[in-house]
């Protein structure tokens, strides 16, 4: 069980004591509301990840870095539920394997601490040329994350069935939205963040009682201020639509947008995983074993459930031409799932791979879990999951399965040899 | 079966390894505090096998692809399939081809005993017929088509088909449409009884797990086989690359490059100490925290994916740099006049140092997950080491070496490949 400490209001710190691994984790959660402020928000994390006020440029901070043995740092913008959430992450040695006497974990959460609470900003700026180079590889950023065309494809079926929500933005904000922020966009988003920010620090290692307090002295220094970002949960879809676009690519890509029927992150949240592992997630599930096993259609079609925005997505990477037999074969086992024709073994597989997937065997693993939660009023473990996940009945799955209404597909085709040349 | 036990003191870690009667290398690792074990089961046959070493020694070709396509046969079976098996284990079992091998794997906490069972057993025991070869056809048709239209793969294979004219390190890993087309049942079986012989082959297992239970299940299940060690056959590669540039338009939104430097090996494998020399030389000379990188930065050429790497393997050792760029053409000319300037010049101790302790850091840090320690474990004894000496390997490096490993990147032996997008 890991240890909850309230450092300030809303400033959660949540550490897993442990001495297995041969590295320690530290990683900050912020999360803000998904507004306006999203590019400006986005370009913040990165330069406070660039340089800081006591490595003022990017070698020597990596040089610090690198110096730490090689501690490695992350930042991070992603989407939970309607909230935007910047991450600052380090990875670094357990202080056993010091060659010297020194704590590295110490020195990483003061390095941390330092490049959030004490930025390389002078009189309200990060400086042009910083901001230019993190506005450029920003949009690099979102192009090179385009060029997945699984990703694109998976992104655009939420923008589309997402439109008139906060969760159908891009995460980043857009190209045009980062172009147009201003040096005091970042400015006022750095105090904004400091300010009204839901904050988790999340420790896997050892002396977490010393990284506690270093973060508690930093916000005794701040007047908090908290806005805690609120997500709406459709819980079925409303009009059913089609949408797609042609690519000069090899294979085409299919999307199918549901809605879980979910009121919370939390609703039903047990039935819901295992109905969606069934679905489509393990070896054993539905559309492993037909569209790809038994009728060749795919080398992946799986089913993704996003419980903090209470979605479910199918992807499959197929061949153009065969949109219709695909999508055909994914609700027909959509409909053998919601008549009860599983298999009672599918069940006990599916319960017994899920234990599997909550037992974390990397500090990385078991940060991610915990610092997910950043938003959630407790803090749960993947044991008491593993217990949700094995109370689960087969009406329960059936029952979850029902609640599943399709929303909205995307097909991102492939245009066909012919009109490839040109 | 005599059971060695290898012990590194500041690692706290130790490795028992021994060799079946079959000539099966089994290497493990108990971890105290970890609830799940990792088991890898790899097999010296990836996708540069594209000839088959016979009984009276020659060598015949086989069609590209065949690797892969086994492995993913490997999982069928007349009654439950592999994953049907693994699934009342709860263990999540996996398996991947690379160019030099390949590996079957499962990760489980529960039952772990009996998931190690199922992976030799199932690996020992093909059962495909014609007809569902066919079927795989058609889902390996469908990865071929998904790593045509990803442009990191596509880069690395056009640089590796410039860098390299015969061997075979330049063809995709699944094959082709055309190759997988003509791979039958027959073909596959008979390839499966010369690769697939305890001899040629290694089990590695990490976490929580007792190394006498990993020897008991081994010496209960493993057949003995009149297999023999599949010998690779080394072609000394002209030092020329066949082409300096190529590029390919797809359907991207931005340019992406890789410089590859080929290096003309006289042997088959570089030494470990070499391979370590060139990473840490790599990351001195062109890390994060290097003056070349900071400068690539401020000129608005590269973004943080920008990347260095020492790609070797049986035949072949090559150098990549790049990543994506507005102007692949000007960042690939600084990249080059940097490299020969370095090589007058030297390296600056400084940086040196500092890449050998990041470097070091990193491979220690490697250790806490099972699975890349399993699969470290299994490349080291594939590659002919010990457990651990890498590590050793790596405190030897010398400022010296690193420039030896430097001076090898010959600018009339590299070549660039370019990805752009279709206008």
């Amino acid at each position: 069980m890991p240890q909850v400490r309230i450092l300030a209001e809303q400033v959660r710190f949540v550490s897993v004591e442990t001495d297995s691994f041969k590295t320690g984790r530290i990683s900050v959660s912020m999360a803000l509301p998904m507004d306006e402020k999203m590019a400006a928000n986005s370009l913040l994390i990165y330069l406070l990840k660039r340089s800081c006020k006591e490595y003022p440029d990017f070698s020597l901070l990596n040089g610090k870095l690198d110096e730490l043995y090689g501690a490695s740092l992350s930042a991070g913008v992603t989407k939970i539920g309607e909230s935007q959430v910047l991450s600052l992450s380090l990875t670094c040695l357990d202080d056993r394997f010091a060659l010297t006497e020194e704590s590295i974990a110490e020195q990483c959460a003061e390095l941390l601490a330092g490049m959030i609470f004490s930025p390389n900003c002078k009189s309200g700026s990060f400086g042009a040329d910083n901001l230019n180079a993190e506005k450029r590889l920003l949009i690099q950023r979102i192009e090179e994350e385009l060029n997945d065309k699984r990703t694109y494809a998976f992104n655009k079926c939420i923008e589309y069935m997402c439109a008139n929500e906060a969760y159908g933005k891009d995460k980043y904000g857009t190209i045009e939205e980062i172009q147009n922020v201003k040096m005091a966009d970042v400015y006022s988003a750095w105090k904004n963040l400091l300010s009204t920010a839901v904050f988790q620090i999340t420790v896997v290692g050892s002396a977490s009682d010393k990284i506690a307090d270093i973060f508690t002295k930093k916000f005794s220094k701040i007047e908090r201020n908290p806005v805690k970002p609120e997500t709406v949960f459709i819980k079925r879809g409303r009009h059913f639509n089609r949408y797609e676009e042609t690519y000069p690519v090899n294979q085409g890509k299919l999307v199918i947008g549901f809605r879980a029927g979910m009121e919370n992150s939390r609703d039903n949240i047990h039935a819901i995983t295992v109905m969606n592992d069934i679905f489509g997630m393990g070896t054993y599930s539905k559309l492993f074993v037909n569209v790809r096993e038994k009728l060749s259609l795919a080398y992946y079609c799986w089913s993704r459930l996003v419980a903090s925005k209470g979605i479910v997505l199918v992807e499959g990477g197929i061949d153009t031409d065969k949109e219709k037999k695909v999508s055909a074969e994914i609700l027909s086992q959509l409909s053998d799932l919601r008549n009860g024709k599983t298999d009672p073994e599918v069940l006990e597989s599916s319960k017994r791979s899920l234990k599997e997937k909550y037992k974390f065997t990397t500090p990385e693993g078991i940060c991610a879990w915990y610092a997910a939660q950043v938003l959630e009023e407790d803090i749960v473990t993947p044991e008491s999951v593993a217990e949700g996940v094995e109370e689960v009945t087969m009406e329960q799955v059936c029952e979850a399965a029902k609640k599943l209404s399709i929303d909205t597909i995307f097909m991102l085709r492939a245009q066909e040899e012919a009109e490839d040349e040109d | 079966m005599k059971i060695k036990q290898l012990t590194n003191e500041k690692l706290g870690e130790t490795v028992f390894c021994a060799v079946h009667p079959s000539g099966l290398e089994i290497r493990v690792m108990p971890k105290k505090g970890y609830d799940s074990a990792y088991a890898v089961f790899g097999v010296k046959y990836g996708s540069i096998d594209t000839a088959l070493q016979k009984e009276s020694g020659e060598f015949e070709t086989i069609p590209e692809g065949t690797a892969h396509f086994l492995e993913h046969k490997l999982f069928e079976s007349e009654d439950l399939n592999a994953f049907e098996r693994f699934a009342k284990t709860g263990a999540s079992a996996n398996a991947y081809t690379s160019f030099e091998k390949t590996a079957y794997l499962f990760k489980g906490s529960d039952k772990i005993e009996e998931s190690l069972e199922i992976l030799l057993d199932f690996v020992q025991n093909p059962y495909f017929t014609q007809e569902t070869v066919e079927k795989e056809q058609g889902i390996i048709g469908q990865e071929i088509r998904m790593y045509q239209d990803l442009p990191d793969w596509q880069v690395m294979f056009n640089l590796l088909r410039a860098l390299y004219e015969k061997h075979p390190v330049r063809i995709d890993i699944a094959g082709t449409q055309e190759s997988i087309a003509e791979i039958d049942a027959d073909l596959l079986y008979g390839l499966y009884k010369n690769f697939y012989n305890p001899a040629n082959m290694v089990l590695c297992v990490v976490g929580a797990i007792e190394p006498e239970k990993v020897f008991d299940i081994v010496e209960k299940n493993i057949k003995e086989t009149d297999g023999r060690k599949i010998e690779r056959k080394f072609e000394k590669e002209s030092a020329k690359p066949v082409k300096d540039y190529v590029e390919e338009k797809l359907s991207v939104a931005c340019k992406q490059f890789l410089l590859g430097y080929k290096e003309d090996v006289s042997g088959p494998l570089l030494s470990l100490e070499d391979e370590l020399a060139s990473q840490i030389m790599l990351e001195a000379i062109a890390g994060k925290s290097s003056p070349l990188y900071k400068k690539l930065l401020d000129e608005e050429l590269i973004d943080l994916g920008f990347g260095t790497e020492l790609f070797n393997g049986f035949g072949f050792s090559c150098v990549m740099m790049g990543g994506t760029s507005a102007d692949p053409d000007k960042t690939v000319s600084i990249l080059r006049s940097e490299i020969k300037r370095m090589q007058k010049e030297g390296i600056d101790p400084v940086a040196f140092e500092r890449a050998k302790r990041k470097t070091y850091g990193r491979m220690v840090m490697g250790y806490n997950d099972i699975d890349d320690t399993a699969n470290l474990m299994m490349n080291l004894y594939f590659n002919g080491y010990e457990p651990f000496a890498e590590l050793e390997a790596c405190k030897n490096i010398t400022l010296e070496k690193a420039q030896e490993r430097l001076a090898v990147l010959k600018e009339k032996s590299s070549a660039v490949s370019v990805i752009s997008p279709i206008e």
